[in-house]
């Protein structure tokens, strides 16, 4: 049987990814459930008319609230959120998947989208933060 | 007998169905993507498969976090295409096949793979982008499908040998179904990607086609891939390549690949796509 320790262990040498641990599902169970409340149009309404309010009816911590009114991604990832599940703040928004990912890398939506068209990031230096390859 | 002929594994982008929808696949940034498609579209049009057993994910739209099962099956009579937040698909619903499909379950909990049995969900484009990629814009689907959804978004995932194994435990059970019936197993999602986080944008064509590699043949090295080598060099969402293990294993011991696509970028995605054919 695998050691669920060093499973886990491992996830926090990938550079610049939030692996959707247990830990992390936990803590973010009611911003994904949150999010997940955008997939119905009655909702989504209520939640442009009033963004503060619509999140008080949530049992999050104010820092998540914040993260979302700030639509900080990778806050939001850091506090239990999850892409698929974020994804519904984002696509209310107007916004396509390629352009709320590229807000997460530090680049310019074009920037993102020139890397991409070029073959995308390159694996080399960013598979291991301790092992540098 | 029912007997599974093939197996296809394909890509799933959201994006490709908003391709085929809007009429796009013929543009410049879409055409190197679909032509990889047009062999495979004539085959099945030559193929004729009665039953599709579709592996695929839940994008967020029949799944919540309420409930997170790790492999289910689509029992029911037929399945809609999901709202994803932006209005359903306007493909055609999925019709079930649902006297196989509860046979696979009955046979899978026998033999040991405790299924969740789903009778109601609507599908994603997870599910319903494969079959436009496969098989075009036609009224009604030119099989029934029964959906296989697993659990890739919460860890951990289940491992490449568990899914090789459930794909073996497949392939005994339509073996003991008593109609005889031409059964196709597609395993989806992947290749390299990664949709979160500072490292967004990852790709990895060598990787990529290494693991499309290990599918022909007779290796089962790929089972055997843990997911820590997934996430690193294949980015977070790269390990939905585990659900094309599902595929693979209920091919049996080889394979003969009939036809291979590879194109990046298709968004934030490397596309891959792969026809095998068991060798008996």
């Amino acid at each position: 049987m695998q050691d669920i320790h060093a499973y886990l262990a491992e996830f926090e040498d990938i550079p610049g990814t939030r692996v959707y641990t247990a830990k992390r599902a936990r803590q973010g169970y009611h911003m994904n459930q949150f999010a997940m409340s955008l997939m119905k149009a009655e909702n989504r309404e209520r939640w442009k008319a009033d963004e503060r309010t619509y999140l008080a009816e949530w049992p999050m911590s104010e820092e998540q609230r914040q993260s979302i009114l700030d639509r900080d991604y990778n806050r939001m990832l850091d506090l239990g959120g999850n892409i698929y599940f974020l994804s519904k703040v984002f696509s209310t928004d107007g916004l396509s998947f390629a352009e709320a990912v590229s807000s997460m890398t530090g680049m310019t939506f074009p920037e993102y989208r020139d890397m991409m068209n070029n073959g995308g990031r390159s694996p080399e230096g960013n598979r291991s933060i301790k092992g540098g390859y | 007998m029912a007997r599974i002929t093939a197996g296809v594994a394909s890509s799933h982008i959201p994006l490709l169905g908003v391709a085929v929808d809007q009429g796009k696949a013929g543009d410049d940034y879409f055409s190197p993507i679909f032509k990889g498609y047009e062999w495979t579209k004539e085959w099945e049009k030559a193929e004729k498969p009665d039953v599709v057993i579709l592996v695929y994910n839940d994008h967020a739209s029949a799944f919540d976090m309420k409930i997170i099962p790790t492999f289910a099956i689509g029992c029911g009579e037929r399945f809609k295409p999901a709202d994803e937040g932006w209005g359903p698909r306007p493909a055609p619903d999925v019709e079930g096949h649902p006297d196989l499909a509860w046979h696979i379950a009955q046979c899978l909990i026998l033999d040991e793979f405790d299924m969740t049995i789903i009778n109601e969900m609507d599908v994603d484009h997870g599910l319903t982008v494969p079959l436009s990629m496969m098989f075009g814009t036609p009224d009604a689907w030119p099989c029934k499908v029964i959906p296989l959804a697993v659990n890739v978004v919460t860890y951990p995932p289940p491992s490449g040998n568990r899914c090789w194994a459930l794909g073996e435990a497949i392939a005994r059970a339509v073996e003991s179904f008593p109609e005889d019936l031409n059964v196709q197993i597609w395993g989806t999602g992947g290749m390299s990607h990664q949709l979160q986080g500072p490292r967004a944008g990852l790709l990895n064509r060598e990787w990529d086609n290494k693991f499309l590699d290990l599918l022909i043949g007779d290796s089962d090295a790929a089972r055997h891939i843990p997911h820590i080598e997934y996430l690193r060099e294949t980015g977070s969402e790269g390990i939905e390549m585990v659900m094309w293990l599902i595929m693979r294993g209920a091919l049996g011991k080889a394979t003969k690949c009939l036809h291979r696509h590879y194109h990046i970028p298709c968004s934030n995605t490397a596309i891959g796509h792969i026809v095998l054919e068991p060798i008996t």
